[in-house]
Order: structure tokens, then sequence, then C-alpha cells
């Protein structure tokens, strides 16, 4: 996705070989097979599942009536409102239980596996892979495209350094949202949110949100995930509570072949040939960087003890 | 399960294959979903309740006040002469008692500016 061909491997041949051989990469439709294909899969239903309430609620407003707010299935309004239910046993405007119900499904899948909410399920997450797709289509089939992405990267890495500190950006989104949510009584994150825009497009004024969406939507043609990486406040509390997962990734250095393909195949831009259990709380559980790994049991996803993947 | 090619010091491990972790995803997620529906817990508006009965204001907490509500049917609920409640937020006179409140959200006008005023107000009573 990130500019390089897009190499994931055929699944059913890694079940036939054994411990150490080396896998054929799969390319374009191909790589849907297997569990990519499941994936994308549930990413596409879930979102035309959300397609189908924000049409419905049109129609459904059209005839004078209120239809299911899109807003209902949102699972961060169920996060940023838990401190009003809790002290007050109240939730903020544009809140229901369906929130709540929601949220708890993602913290409880975050425990469970990890951030697979984002890599599996979150629509806006969808949308940015989308997004990197058609950029490395365009980049794969038109050189010029292709040559002025690699002249852009090369300039921009200086830009590198940054990474890290603005990977912090989103927990002060989400102490924002819960802190401001709980003092003023009012989602004060719902007027920069791209999903609230997203959902509510052309029925409310959110206009700073959907700046916000074409924001990171552009920048998800250059680079994998920016929302996810650096402003999800619903990532940074997923990333927390994965950090107590008994499910991790883990890459054995004895049957590692040093390639690199799993850093490269990484949508959120985690260094995986460099670690040997991967617990950061940046990943998304896409499994990219399984099925990128040429060597069958280098790179397996496991659960066990102790939690959060600490000796 | 394959328990092979350990990189970690553990008590317990367990090698979990792609696709059954996606079956997890899946089934984690929907599950509570469907728990949430079966229990009656996972409402999408406040309109109704879990059987389809419509919600109607009560007047007896200021939480009650949602943005579906008509203004008209805040008032009656807390015992409040509309024009009073209009006038408090600088609202027109001839605002149809209809109107839902989050239609009428500005600057000077909010649900939680409402709760508050409606509870002050309360407060102040005799």
């Amino acid at each position: 996705m990130t500019g390089q061909p897009l190499v994931i491997l055929d699944a059913s041949r890694s079940r036939r070989a054994g411990k150490g051989t080396v896998r054929r990469p799969r390319h374009g439709l191909a790589a849907l097979r297997g569990v990519q294909g499941f994936r994308r899969g549930v990413q596409l239903a879930v979102a035309l599942y959300i397609v189908w309430v924000v049409v419905d609620r049109a129609v459904v407003a059209a005839a004078g009536a209120m239809g299911t707010s899109p807003e209902s299935i949102c699972p961060f309004g169920g996060i940023e409102t838990m401190v009003t239910f809790l002290t007050a046993g109240a939730f903020v405007p544009h809140v229901h239980s369906s929130n709540l119900v929601l949220a708890g499904a993602v913290l409880l899948l975050a425990f469970t596996a990890r951030g697979a909410f984002c890599g599996w399920i979150c629509p806006l997450g969808f949308l940015q892979d989308v997004a990197a797709g058609l950029s490395a289509l365009v980049q794969r089939h038109v050189p010029a495209a292709f040559r002025a992405m690699r002249a852009l990267r090369r300039k921009a890495s200086p830009l590198a350094v940054l990474d890290r500190p603005l990977r912090l950006l989103k927990y002060a989104v989400l102490g924002w949202a819960i802190w401001g949510t709980a003092t003023f009584g009012v989602m004060v994150f719902r007027d920069v949110d791209p999903w609230i825009a997203l959902l509510d497009i052309g029925r409310e004024s959110t206009g700073f949100g959907l700046i916000v969406l074409a924001l990171l939507l552009v920048g998800a043609l250059f680079m994998d995930r920016p929302w996810c990486r650096y402003a999800c406040p619903l990532g940074a509390a997923n990333g927390i509570v994965a950090r107590f997962s008994p499910v991790r990734l883990e890459r054995s250095a004895a049957a590692c072949v040093d390639c690199n393909l799993c850093t490269r195949s990484c949508p959120m831009g985690i260094d995986v040939a460099k670690a040997t259990v991967i617990t950061s709380a940046d990943c998304i559980g896409c499994l990219e960087c399984v099925e990128a790994c040429p060597r069958a049991g280098a790179l397996e996803l496991h659960v066990g003890l102790p939690v959060g993947g600490r000796a | 399960m394959d328990t092979t090619t350990p990189t970690a010091s553990s008590a317990w491990r367990r090698r979990i294959p792609p696709v059954a972790y996606g079956a997890l995803v899946v089934a984690v997620f929907a599950g509570v979903i469907g728990l949430g529906i079966a229990s009656g817990t996972l409402q999408t508006t406040g309109r109704t309740i879990a059987g389809g009965e419509r919600v109607a204001p009560q007047g007896e907490t200021s939480n009650e006040v949602k943005g579906w509500m008509a203004v008209g049917d805040v008032a009656t609920a807390w015992d409040v002469p509309l024009p009073e409640l209009l006038a408090a937020f600088a609202l027109p006179a001839d605002t149809p008692p209809t109107t839902s409140l989050k239609d009428l959200e500005s600057d000077l006008f909010s649900v939680t500016a409402l709760r508050d005023w409606l509870d002050t107000r309360s407060a102040a009573a005799p």
C-alpha cells in the first residue's frame, strides 16, 4: 500500500509447506484469497451496513419522520459519555445505550484480539485503506505518479523524526474528548469528528469535521492510515486496553530471513522486523505482516501468558 | 496447535491460525451486539423503549430532556410557560411548539443549556 507493489502470500501454499519453507508472493486480486479476503469482506460488510443506515435515515427523514441516528452506532460516543454515565447515570446529548454497548464491544475486542476493531471493522479505517489502494493502483499503472511519489517520499524523509511524537497526539485527543465531555456536558470532539461528518453529511453543520475528513482521505493517498496513526481517539482507547491482551504477534528470529517485508507491509508503520514480540499499541491486527512473511513459522499469532506479551 | 518457535519466555502459549483470529474478531464483536439486542440494552434512539413504546417527557429530571423532543412538550412537562422558555434563550417568540430542540440549537441554545436552565429554575422555585 505504501507505494510498493502489493505483496501478499499464498496462504494455501503455506499450509502445505513445512516450517521454514519459502512461500510464493501473490499479487492483485489473488492477494484477496485467504485471511485478507476474509478481512476485506468483513470491512466491506460493515461499510455497506453504515451506508444502509445513512440512506435509510435520509429516506425516513425525507418522509417527515426521524429514523435511527447513524451516530447511535458510533462506539466512541459510548466512551465519551462514560464519565457522565457513571457519575450521573445520564447520557450526553446524541448518545444512546447503543453507543455504550458498542464501546463495550470494541474494548472487549481490544482485550481479546488487540487492535482488530481498527483493522477489521472500523469503516473509517476501511475508507483510508480504499484511498491507499487507489493510490497504489495509480502508481502501479502510471510510472510518472510512481516517480512523483518516490520523489515526495525522499523529500519528506527528514520529517520521519516527527512520527513517534505525533503518535502521542491521539492520546491527547482522547483525554481532551473525555474531559471536555464530562466537564461541559456535550461531546466536544463531535464538531471535528470526521466520522460524524461522514454520517451526517449534508444534514448538520459539520464543516470542520468535513475538512478533517477530506484531509485524512487525501493524506491516505500518501501514507497508510494517517488518522489511525496520529489522531484517532478510539484507536488510542483501543491501544490502551490492547496492552493487556494475551494475544500477540511473535517473530521467530531463528526462522526470520530479515527480508523486511513485514515492516514494509505494515499499514501502521510498525517496525515488525526488529521486534520479537509485537506489543505496539498501534497494531491493528490486520495480519498484513503475517501474510507478507515468506517463511512459514517466522511470524505468527499467539495467545498466551503473561498478558501483554511481556515475560 | 503448533506451540513451537518460542520467541519470548512464556508460561503458556498457543498459536492462533489467522482465519481463526478473524473468526474470533467477528464472533466477539457480533456476540456483544447480539447480547445487547437480546437484552434490550441496544437502544439506538431515546424516543422509544425496548417494546417500541414512545417515550414522553415526564418533567422529573432535566436529564430526560433530549434533542428530539418538541419545545412545546418540554415546556408542558416542566410546567414552564413557552414564551418564558423562548425568551430565556432569545428564541423567536413565534417558534412553533412542535419544533424539536435540536432544530433550535445555536450559540445561545443547546439541550445542555436548557437542562441547566431547568435545573436553576426549579431550584429557585419556592
